[in-house]
């Protein structure tokens, strides 16, 4: 026999504590105790068995891992807070003596600060582990850079969270690390691949945030500390890993007139520095290798092209080249100026993906003013494009502030189309850049030889990986649906992509009319309506398999939906039934036998189908129930869980069909 | 006195308060208050009447109290003076005492009676208002004990040497009536100065009785005086040292010189820097590559639960959204009425037409927010998810097509019954099949054809709960339960061979029933029935004490055994045909420990299941002892069977369960089915050699199941289910109250509440 084991001393009873003795054996405050839970990650716990983990009593409880607990009694920040509560004392003691000049001192020199570095190290051993926490760190920071500053939220926090959003932009700009962006109603969500971990945040749209008033900014600011903290680690990293100066080069200047992005810029490290920098790889180290050898070259280049630099406007004339200072690294001499270099842009793989990271490279774009830059602007960057003018208004760093540029190739618009114009030349759809140069006439709204485009063009093409075409998003065009790019449609999902077949299970008729005409076509009906699909453009492009798999799927739900459950009172209509089948059989066979077709009972063949069907849904329901009655009460219970949730996805998919059904049929209708 | 005569004067309040009341609500008490009151008054008239004389004069002035004291009979000390002076001078001295002012009054010069003049002081009057230490005594014999004066007509002198009369002492009878009167003021002592009786003075009782009430005894006080400040609360502020300033306070301290020097030297050594400015980078942490080493990163540890990312957004979060997204009205108005902790998304899917047209997000501040909220404060716990298909947990079992024949299809339909049917027997040869119902009648039925052979109409009033067919082939005998009778027929409907065989058997015994009368009382009488009954081919009539519920047969047909659950003591009842002899195994309910629900005989052991309603008790009759208890679980256990070879048993309950019993393997039941909707009503196992058996239920469904048990002991027995029977109609939430499987065929008969008993094949 085992020893007796003790009641509340193992398990449950030992492995939680709830709050309040947390709270009492940390000797803190309930709010210093909830700072201290966000900083260090520590959250609740939903014990197996609340009543053990509560020494038996059953009264509502926050609990806690008891081990979380124990490791943060020795916590430095812990010791922070009890340093900043005596602080407050001695400030508040000379406040109240009305020694100002004292209490300015205390607060300037004695005020202890909290440093967050091992708290990061501790909680993400690993730079993959912060990686992969970045999602509500980058959607709370971007929030903030967003935000206006007031009581709450002092001044300095805000630029400092656009100061790194802007950083973060920058990098991923560079490394062509932005996977997928999508423009949904809350804001604009972008996925960036770092380090192998797919990263998502969203970004709200420029407008000004409605703050509510039930929104307790010392928790948000608490966390948005810590995310800073994080955030500029993981940034010094990403951009060590890049050979790059971190933080990078802030001009005040630029940023007051609005440059965004540009304001920033990035500077290669030293050799030297490189060469310290044991954490670069060793494909780092191999280009620093070749670019030693070449460095004395390299350095006469540099020396040259100063004289360039020196005068920033010409060189925005060039276009190319100023934008090489972002993407190229060409020569900015360092604050000594002694020694610069260059560092190759990294290779965006070969292949397929690069051709996808560089899928703007080629265009010129031009943003109307009424669009939005910052988004934009990120993302065509992020996708290859070196030329983006906008119009002054939008701010500073444009390639050009002009228009009637010839050079500019694509115009992104988000207005209506003015009236009253001369059409379009039919010429204009085709990208020749020829056409660029019969220069800008004067016309008013629209320049022949670009494209003019919606902004969910740019989107679409991003998250579709290659360049669309463009009639679709024409100015003014009605655009197609702008979908998630994280939905994928897994078997018995909606897709809207995929046609659904007309199932018109409301009226009859026309499904009949629609059958005896499939009848009459034979595979002709099927094969005109891809003709008529052929012409679409790529949301309908879908194969003829898929419409055949729609009507597959027509046939089940016919089972499903019109499946009324009778009573089986008696089993004789089911006899009856399985006879008339039999007789149907006896004479399709003697019309084959004929050589005639079998054609005249369609109808009554059809509904004969049709009961055939539900009696083997009802044999089939029959057999489940059968084999419910079997199960025990924990698996029934699963088993009516499980099909509880598959039947709701199922209603859900149900529902979207019939509401596309209908929206098809009054379109048709529309037209006809 | 005066506490007697308030409390008299608070009583007789009381009472008055009272009287109307009782007036008013009952005669009967009022002479009995009425005589204490009056016996009250009776006993304490005297000093009734002055407590009313007390009321008068509390209420006139004080100018009346002379002439009241004067018609006081027995004269105060008070008076005994001013008589005294009376006789001398009374009216001067009353003149006297008006004029107070005049010094030269004081005193009346007078010829004595040598003829001398003689002085003659006014009576000084001190106003001792309240000391009395030194009240001049008006006797002035000094401490020499009254009873020295015994003999003389006077006790003493006054302070002008006059004899101070006794006074007029009245005879025996009138202390006595002194003592009844008991005049106002009166104490009971005698002065020892005057020997006059000491009685209290009006003032003096007035004192008391405020003492009594506990109020101020002085007129004119008031409690609530402002209060005088003994101290003032001003601090004074007056030196109290005039000591001179030390010259230590004009000239400066040498150690703070000495310190403020040592600071001035740190400053000018450039070690202290004073407003030293804080570096702006302080407050900015500094960044440094924390992940230099790159540790591997660590092994996820079970209590480490990472926060759960937020979900990717759908199609219906797009700002341009396929149509199909958007909600209708209906939806909208949905979404809108819906608590906003409720919905199951915080948007409402919108469409725009244009990126311009997108407006900001209201809620976007909000939703952060509550993510933060989550991170810190929403506890977290690991859940296994389960992906697996949903079909791959329902159990294999075998298809009913291979474990034929079993009843699918109703083939008759017994109808004839007025009201529920509640119990249908087959008989052992299987042609003929028999019902009782509600309408108080008994049926029996040609299987096949569904004809009504034979009716029997037993009571008018009382329905026939139970009939069952005497299991013996020969003999064509039928128990049916009415009321509290139990009638063994032998219905008409066979050879007249048959017919005989049957009475003779039923009435082989009626000799036996007359001899062993009055031993004691038995539990059932046998008797022939009257003469309408016999001729219908009723035999045997047994009457017992309370309803008969259930009826069973044992396997060779002598014995039946009854339940009648209302009969708390006799509720089992064991009647034996061969002898008419009924008795009760059972003497006590303590013994079944529970109403009795349904009793069955064992089909081969001599034993005894008897279901009450949790638990199934197994008796063995031959050694008179309980040998088993069955604990199903059942809340309410409705119906039992035995399986033919004896050793499994099923159990229908009220609470939905159907509990298959291994009697070899526990006491707890070996499965558990659930699957009606409603309350069990009976099961059957089949006795003719097909595995099967069947339950039915208050939802109208009969369930019929394959129930195979291998003759291996190590096997477990097979239970599939076959077929749910669905026909019968609910009436007034009962479905099917009995089913009966033919003692050959695959067939199923079930009585129905809807009056119709069914055949099922």
């Amino acid at each position: 026999m085992g020893k007796i084991k003790k009641k509340g001393a193992a398990g449950n009873a030992k492995n939680f504590i709830t709050r309040t003795q947390a709270v009492r054996k940390l000797q803190i405050s309930l709010p210093d105790f909830r700072r201290l839970c966000i900083f260090k990650g520590i959250y609740p716990r939903e014990p197996r068995n609340k009543k053990k983990a509560n020494k038996g009593s059953t009264a509502p409880a926050t609990f806690y891992y008891a081990k979380d607990i124990q490791y943060l009694l020795h916590e430095p920040v812990l010791q922070k807070f009890r340093e900043h509560k005596t602080f407050s004392k001695k400030l508040s003691k000379a406040l109240g003596r009305g020694d100002f000049s004292d209490a300015k001192r205390l607060e300037e020199v004695h005020k202890p600060r909290i440093k967050l570095d091992h708290i990061i190290k501790e909680r993400y051993p690993s730079f993959t582990d912060a990686v992969r926490d970045l999602d509500d760190a980058l959607s709370t920071i971007f929030l903030f850079a967003n935000l206006p500053s007031n009581r709450d939220i002092p001044a300095k926090t805000i630029e400092t969270c656009s100061r790194l959003a802007n950083e973060f932009q920058h990098w991923v700009i560079r490394k062509r690390a932005l996977r997928k962006s999508f423009l949904s109603i809350k804001g604009i969500y972008y996925q960036a691949e770092i380090q192998g971990q797919d990263v998502l945040w969203l970004v709200p749209y420029k407008f000004a945030q409605n703050v509510p008033g039930d929104v307790d900014f010392r928790i948000m600011l608490t966390f948005l500390d810590f995310y800073t903290t994080l955030l500029g680690f993981v940034m010094f990293r990403l951009y060590t890993l890049e050979g790059l100066v971190y933080p990078p080069k802030f001009d005040k200047e630029m940023d007051d007139k609005g440059a965004g992005l540009r304001a920033f810029m990035l500077e290669s490290k030293k050799v030297g520095a490189l060469e310290n920098g044991e954490s670069t790889g060793v494909a780092v180290k191999k280009d620093v290798s070749k670019q030693l050898e070449t460095l004395g070259e390299k350095i006469k280049e540099i020396e040259d092209k100063q004289e360039e630099d020196d005068a920033p406007a010409a060189a925005i004339e060039n276009g190319e080249t100023v934008n090489e200072g972002l993407d190229k690294f060409t020569a900015i001499p360092s604050k000594d100026g002694t020694t610069t270099d260059i560092l190759e842009q990294p290779n965006v793989d070969a292949g397929e993906g690069g051709k996808m990271a560089n899928m703007f490279s080629d265009f010129t774009i031009y943003l109307a003013r009424e669009t939005p830059r910052e988004p934009l602007e990120f993302l065509l960057r992020s996708f290859g494009c070196k030329r983006i003018g906008w119009d002054a208004v939008l701010g500073e760093g444009s390639f050009t502030t002009d228009d009637t540029d010839p050079s500019i190739t694509h115009q992104i618009v988000d207005r209506p189309p003015m009236v009253g114009l001369p059409p379009m030349p039919a010429a204009k759809e085709g990208e020749d850049t020829e056409m660029a140069n019969n220069t800008a006439n004067g016309q008013r709204g629209k320049v022949l030889g670009r494209t003019y485009v919606q902004p969910q063009y740019i989107w679409d093409c991003v998250n579709a990986g290659r360049v669309l075409r463009p009639d679709a998003y024409a100015q003014g065009a009605e655009l197609p649906p702008h979908l998630s790019p994280w939905v994928k449609a897994k078997d018995g999902e909606y897709d809207p992509t995929a046609p659904v077949a007309d199932d018109g299970e409301s009226d009859e008729e026309d499904e009949e009319v629609e059958d005896t005409k499939m009848v009459e076509n034979g595979e002709n009906g099927v094969e005109s309506e891809d003709v008529d699909e052929s012409g679409d453009d790529e949301w309908n492009g879908m194969t003829t398999e898929l419409a055949s798999e729609g009507e597959e799927e027509e046939s089940e739900d016919d089972e499903e939906e019109d499946g009324v459950v009778e009573l089986p009172s008696s089993d004789a209509e089911s006899e009856d039934e399985e006879a008339s089948a039999q007789l149907q059989h006896q004479r399709e066979l003697e019309a084959e036998a004929k050589g005639i077709a079998y054609k005249d009972e369609k109808k009554s063949k059809k509904s004969e189908a049709k009961k055939q069907a539900e009696k083997q849904k009802k044999q089939k329901e029959d057999e489940i129930e059968r084999q419910k009655m079997m199960m025990t009460k924990k698996k029934r219970k699963l088993y009516e869980r499980m099909e509880y949730g598959n039947k709701k996805k199922q209603d859900e998919k149900e529902k979207l069909e019939s509401k596309r059904r209908k929206i098809e049929r009054e379109k048709n209708k529309g037209k006809n | 006195m005066s506490a007697n005569a308030g409390t008299r004067k608070r009583s007789r309040a009381a009472a008055e308060e009272e009287k109307p009341v009782l007036s008013s609500e009952d005669e009967f008490e009022i002479p009995e208050i009425n005589g204490d009151d009056s016996s009250d008054e009776e006993d304490f008239s005297p000093g009734d009447e002055d407590s009313e004389d007390d009321e008068e004069l509390s209420s006139e002035e004080e100018l009346e109290d002379d002439e009241d004291l004067d018609s006081d009979e027995i004269p105060s000390e008070d008076e005994a003076l001013p008589k005294t002076n009376g006789t001398t001078n009374g009216d001067s001295t009353t003149g006297a005492d008006d004029e107070d002012a005049d010094p030269a009054d004081n005193f009346k010069v007078v010829t004595g009676a040598d003829g001398k003049p003689r002085y003659i002081y006014r009576e000084i009057n001190p106003v001792y208002d309240s000391d009395d230490t030194d009240v001049e005594d008006v006797n002035t014999i000094g401490n020499i004990p009254l009873e020295y004066y015994e003999n003389y007509p006077h006790v003493g002198y006054d302070i002008n040497g006059k004899r101070i009369m006794r006074p007029a002492a009245g005879k025996a009878l009138d202390t006595l009536l002194d003592s009844i009167e008991l005049p106002k003021g009166w104490t009971g002592l005698i002065d020892k100065n005057s020997g006059a009786a000491l009685n209290l003075t009006e003032d003096e009782l007035d004192i008391l009785k405020k003492l009594q009430r506990s109020e101020i005894t002085e007129d004119g006080f008031d409690p609530y005086q402002d209060i005088l400040g003994y101290f003032t609360k001003t601090t004074e502020q007056m030196p109290l040292s005039s000591a001179p300033e030390p010259k230590r306070r004009f000239i400066p301290s040498k150690h703070e010189q000495k310190r403020v020097m040592k600071i001035v030297k740190g400053i000018r050594e450039g070690r202290i820097l004073p407003h030293r400015p804080q570096p702006e980078a302080a407050d900015a942490p500094a960044f440094y590559d924390i992940w230099a080493d790159d540790a591997p990163p660590k092994a996820d540890h079970v209590m480490n639960i990472p926060a759960p990312k937020l979900p990717p957004p759908t199609h219906d979060e797009s700002y341009n959204p396929p149509q199909e997204y958007l909600p209708n009205e209906s939806e909208k108005k949905d979404w809108e009425e819906q608590d906003p902790e409720d919905r199951e998304k915080n948007y409402l899917p919108r469409s725009h037409k244009a990126l311009r047209y997108v407006p900001g997000y209201n809620g976007f501040v909000n939703e952060r927010f509550e993510r933060c909220l989550d991170l810190y404060l929403a506890p977290r716990v690991r859940r296994n998810k389960l992906n697996i298909d949903p079909a791959s947990l329902l159990p294999k079992l075998p298809s009913p097509d291979d474990l034929k024949p079993f009843p699918t299809t109703c083939a008759t339909v017994y109808r004839g019954h007025e009201g529920r049917v509640r119990s249908v027997a087959a008989d052992p040869t299987g042609v003929w099949v028999a019902t009782g119902g509600d309408d108080g009648t008994v049926r029996v039925w040609e299987i096949l054809t569904g004809r009504q052979v034979w009716k029997l109409k037993v009571s008018s009033d009382e329905a026939v709960d139970s009939v069952t067919w005497r299991p013996t082939p020969e003999g064509r005998i039928l128990a049916a339960a009415c009321g509290n009778e139990i009638l063994l027929v032998v219905p008409p409907i066979f050879d007249s061979e048959e017919e005989s065989r049957g009475k003779e058997i039923l009435s082989a015994g009626f000799g036996y029933a007359a001899n062993k009368q009055g031993t004691k009382e038995a539990p059932g009488t046998w008797a022939k029935p009257d003469s309408g009954l016999e001729e219908e081919g009723v035999v045997v009539v047994i009457t017992v004490r309370k309803t008969v519920k259930y009826i069973a047969w044992h396997r060779r047909g002598d014995y039946l055994v009854t339940v009648s659950p209302e009969d708390v003591r006799r509720a089992v009842c064991i009647h034996r045909v061969s002898t008419h002899l009924s008795q009760t195994p059972f003497k006590e309910k303590s013994v079944t420990k529970g109403i009795p629900q349904k009793v069955q005989f064992h089909p081969s052991k001599p034993l005894l299941f008897v279901a009450t309603k949790r638990y199934i008790r197994i008796y063995d009759l031959a050694k008179a002892e309980l040998s088993k208890t069955l604990k199903p679980g059942a809340r309410w256990i409705s119906s039992i069977d035995i399986h033919p070879q004896g050793d499994n048993l099923i159990v229908g309950s009220y609470d939905k369960r159907l509990l298959w019993h291994d009697l070899d393997l526990s006491t707890k039941p070996y499965r558990t089915l659930r699957y009606h909707d409603k309350g069990i009503r009976a099961v059957s196992f089949h006795r003719g050699g097909f595995p099967l058996f069947c339950s039915s239920s208050d939802d109208g469904t009969v369930q019929v199941f394959h129930g195979r048990i291998y003759s291996d002991l190590m096997e477990n027995a097979l239970i599939v289910p076959l077929k749910v029977l669905k026909g019968h109609k609910i009436v007034s939430h009962l479905g099917v109250l009995d089913v009966e499987w033919h003692p050959k065929q695959p067939w199923l008969f079930s009585a129905g509440a809807d009056g119709t008993a069914r055949l099922w094949n």
